[in-house]
């Protein structure tokens, strides 16, 4: 179904002006044909042309932008039902839900939090997304006095939730250039949050529970000049979300139905179970997920699993092989060899920061497998520590010869005695005991 | 209008029979048919379907087990009798999955106590069992055997067969009727070769239940998650050798940094989040039978799985 580049060069003017940013209209043709640029973009396009162009290249699944600045995250752009075909690209955002009746000191507490708080796993910063903000009150100065407490403790991407245009408009003088996302229009008000939307320049949530419905509503905020849209699928149930998320997202990536290539929202704080929900989103395509302030355990948990399902199977995050310090180790201090498996990395780097002794770490390079599945696909040999060894001139950083190796790989340690020259001494297989051992078996 | 969805699958997951009532020759309350699927997970309803099946997870012999269950548990864990009465009567699980562990220390000979756990679990509960046998090639044959036989008529599901050691558990297996857990290290293309090697050797496909390996949250789930959906879509895209129900058991779930490290007070909380949002998500990407071993993880589960059956609106409400 898509168009070839030659294709879409025939329906394009040919002027070769330059304004849609690309130095000749071929080229142009080109990037859309790969999803990469935006047809809007050429002001000269005839309408039929721009009808059939629209549909046919720009990416399934539009991009849609959420706040300014540094926090500022896209979602959509997606391309496959499955991860392992290719991958998927844009982790949802997970956003904090407050309500604008609760007092200005819950509301910093919560924005200070979702400003802060970073759990590190495997060298990255998880954090949660942005605030959503909830017009329980029902009055439009309530509802900017809450936007505006918000504001003022941090910038952060924001959801305005209201049935209320009026409150919708108060809440935009204070944030409507920071691209909130306003939720949520139904076939009922759309054209009046249009309007909003459209003058502030924000993307729209629309909402219903039926797909066909929400294709209509789609075209019809289109008409009215708002691209920038996100599906509420209003779930009644977990397996209604599932159901026509991964409806939506079949018929958008195939494009039977462009009317629905638009990122899901989902607001797991309405669902009857919002930490099952959450899971649910991030697997199942959602690219919003609204949520009450988690506990700590289900924040780590929904994290971690958004980490998980954004991480491309094919290719494990892997660290540049080399030799890493751990304090400030002199040349008496030990060397400990392990894989450049991200996740293998950062668990071991961290027990040796707490052990307090300052030391080597010296990264083979394994292909980003961990030790264990290193060792079981003959990925780690003694030649790799033998070159490994030379390469990073471990030699004239430490004035002893003593390699101490995981555990797991001790069936190695005869062979990378002989290979190295150096002395072998294996290690814990779990890192969680490398401070003990080093302190009881580090004397060189 | 209405519009028409396409996947183009064409392939039906193979039915598996998970225990046996009175009626069906066993002493079982329930019994369990899983499989039957023509879909992804949860995008259609399945009559008679009791899937996904939680299973939790227990042992004989509680030396190597994780201390965070052991303390939540108390004196239970040193009667996999009562441990697995509680399971049905206190905690609500589907099924119990026993670990023979006594078997699994160094020397093991006593062969004829593991008849005695299996009858005196059996007798104390109701439920339909998952037996983990041993994991040393050299007692195989005697401990299987021995399972199979005192579960006879029970229609167990017998663990765990892998590509280097699954002639003995076939064996003890087909003889008394048993279904096998076949497990293969997150690979569709050793899950398959797996089964094949099963099959050759007299095994029928509904007597195969495909373990893929479950690394747990943060440490492996990534690419475990990848391998159940393939398997998945292989079977649904017609591949026989592929169409068997799922297990999935993160048994790394409880050792974790974050679960391990995590302050006393928030323990038992985090274990429970991370068996959770693994099992909720392993059932999502296609397995049918979901182990935990935190007791407060059932309810969660459970609560979870009845939404995904819900059944009604799913496809859109007018
Ligand atoms: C995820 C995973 C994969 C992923 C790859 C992940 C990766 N980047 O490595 C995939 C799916 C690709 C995979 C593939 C395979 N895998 Co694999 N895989 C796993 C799994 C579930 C988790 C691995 C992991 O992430 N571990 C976490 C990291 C942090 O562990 P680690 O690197 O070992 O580090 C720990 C210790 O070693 C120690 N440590 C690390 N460095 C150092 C250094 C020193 C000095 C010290 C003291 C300690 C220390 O600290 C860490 C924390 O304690 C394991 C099961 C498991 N529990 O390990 C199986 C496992 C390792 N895989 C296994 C196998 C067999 C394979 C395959 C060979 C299968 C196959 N034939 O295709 C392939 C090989 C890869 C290939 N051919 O390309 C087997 C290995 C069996 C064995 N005992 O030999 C395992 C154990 C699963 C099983 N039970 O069957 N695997
Ligand atoms: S703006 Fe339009 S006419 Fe001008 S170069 Fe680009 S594609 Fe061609």
């Amino acid at each position: 179904m898509a168009l070839k580049a030659l294709d879409i060069y025939k329906l394009l003017p040919r002027k070769n002006c330059k304004e849609c940013g690309d130095p000749t209209c071929l080229t142009f043709a080109m990037k859309l044909a790969g999803g990469k640029t935006d047809v809007d973009l050429c002001p000269y396009l005839d309408e039929g042309a721009r009808a059939i162009l629209g549909a046919t290249t720009r990416p399934p699944i539009r991009i849609v932008k959420l706040g300014i600045g540094e926090r500022s995250f896209a979602v959509g752009e997606e391309f496959v039902l499955y991860r392992h075909e290719k991958t998927f690209y844009h982790p949802p955002g997970i956003m904090f839900k407050i309500a604008d009746t609760q007092t200005v000191d819950e509301i910093q507490a919560v924005t200070t939090r979702v400003l802060n708080e970073s759990f590190s796993r495997v060298g990255a910063d998880l954090r949660f997304s942005g605030i959503a903000i909830e017009n329980a009150s029902g009055s439009a100065d309530t509802f900017a006095l809450a936007v505006e407490t918000v504001e003022k403790t941090a910038d952060l991407p924001l959801v305005l939730m209201s049935k209320d245009p009026a409150a919708l408009s108060a809440a935009l003088t204070h944030c409507g250039t920071y691209r909130p996302l306003i939720h949520a229009a139904t076939q009922e008000n759309y054209e009046e949050f249009c309007t909003l939307a459209k003058h502030h320049g924000c993307p729209l949530v629309i909402k219903g529970n039926n797909i066909e419905k929400l294709a209509q509503l789609a075209k019809d905020c289109t008409t009215k000049e708002v691209q920038d849209l996100m599906l509420d699928l209003s779930p009644e149930s977990l397996q209604a979300f599932i159901v026509r998320s991964t409806a939506i997202r079949q018929l958008s990536i195939t494009r039977v139905a462009p009317d629905l290539g638009y990122p899901v929202f989902l607001d797991a704080s309405v669902m009857e179970q919002q930490e099952a929900a959450i899971a649910l989103g991030i697997s199942k395509y959602a690219s919003v997920i609204i949520t009450h302030p988690l506990s700590q355990a289900s924040a780590k948990a929904a994290l971690t699993l958004r980490q998980n399902i954004y991480t491309d199977p094919q290719k494990p995050i892997q660290m540049n092989p080399g030799l890493y310090r751990v304090g400030t180790p002199g040349k008496d201090a030990p060397v400990l060899m392990t894989v450049n498996f991200s996740l293998t990395f950062f668990t071991l780097q961290g027990y040796l920061e707490s052990s307090r002794v300052p030391c080597f770490m010296l990264i083979v390079d394994t292909e980003g497998l961990s030790v264990l599945t290193a060792v079981a696909a003959g990925k780690l040999s003694e030649m790799l520590v033998k070159e490994s060894i030379k390469k990073f001139s471990v030699e004239d950083e430490v004035s002893h010869r003593t390699l101490i190796i995981p555990g797991y790989s001790s069936p190695l340690s005869g062979r990378i005695e002989e290979a190295t020259g150096w002395k072998v001494l294996v290690g814990p297989r779990d890192a969680a005991e490398i401070g003990d051992f080093l302190n009881k078996e580090w004397k060189q | 209008m209405g519009f028409d969805v396409q996947f183009g699958w064409s392939g039906t997951i193979t039915e598996v029979l998970l225990g046996a009532t009175k009626a069906e020759g066993g002493t079982r309350s329930h019994s369990y048919r899983i499989g039957n699927g023509k879909t992804l997970p949860f995008l259609e309803n399945i009559p008679d379907s009791s899937a996904p099946l939680i299973a939790l997870e227990i042992c004989d012999n509680p030396k190597y087990w994780s201390p965070i269950v052991l303390a939540y548990c108390g004196d239970l864990v040193n009667d996999c009798g009562e441990w697995a009465k509680a399971a049905d009567s206190v905690y609500g699980s589907d099924m119990v999955r026993l670990y023979l562990t006594s078997t699994r220390q160094r020397d093991f000979s006593d062969i004829a106590s593991v008849g005695k756990t299996v009858d005196n679990v059996l007798s104390k509960t109701h439920l339909p069992l998952i037996i983990e046998g041993s994991n040393e090639p050299k007692i195989d044959s005697e401990v299987f055997l021995k399972c199979g036989e005192a579960g006879q008529g029970e229609r167990l599901l017998l663990g765990t067969a892998e590509a280097s050691r699954y002639r003995s558990i076939a064996a003890a297996a087909m003889a008394y009727n048993h279904s096998v857990i076949a497990q293969s290290p997150i690979d569709v293309n050793l899950a398959k070769q797996l089964n094949i090697l099963l099959k050759e050797i007299g095994l029928s496909r509904d007597h195969i239940v495909i373990d893929p390996y479950t690394g747990s949250l943060g440490y492996g789930f990534e690419y475990s998650y990848s391998a159940m959906e393939r398997i998945r879509f292989a079977a649904l895209k017609g591949d026989a050798d592929l169409a068997m129900p799922i297990i999935s058991s993160a048994i790394d779930t409880l050792t974790v940094k974050e679960v391990r490290v995590a302050e006393p007070a928030l323990q038992d909380d985090i274990a429970v989040q991370w068996e959770f949002t693994t099992g909720l998500s392993a059932a999502v990407a296609g397995a049918e039978i979901i182990c935990v071993r935190h007791p407060r993880t059932i309810p969660l589960l459970k609560k979870a799985f009845l939404s995904l059956k819900s059944g009604k609106n799913a496809a859109g409400g007018q």
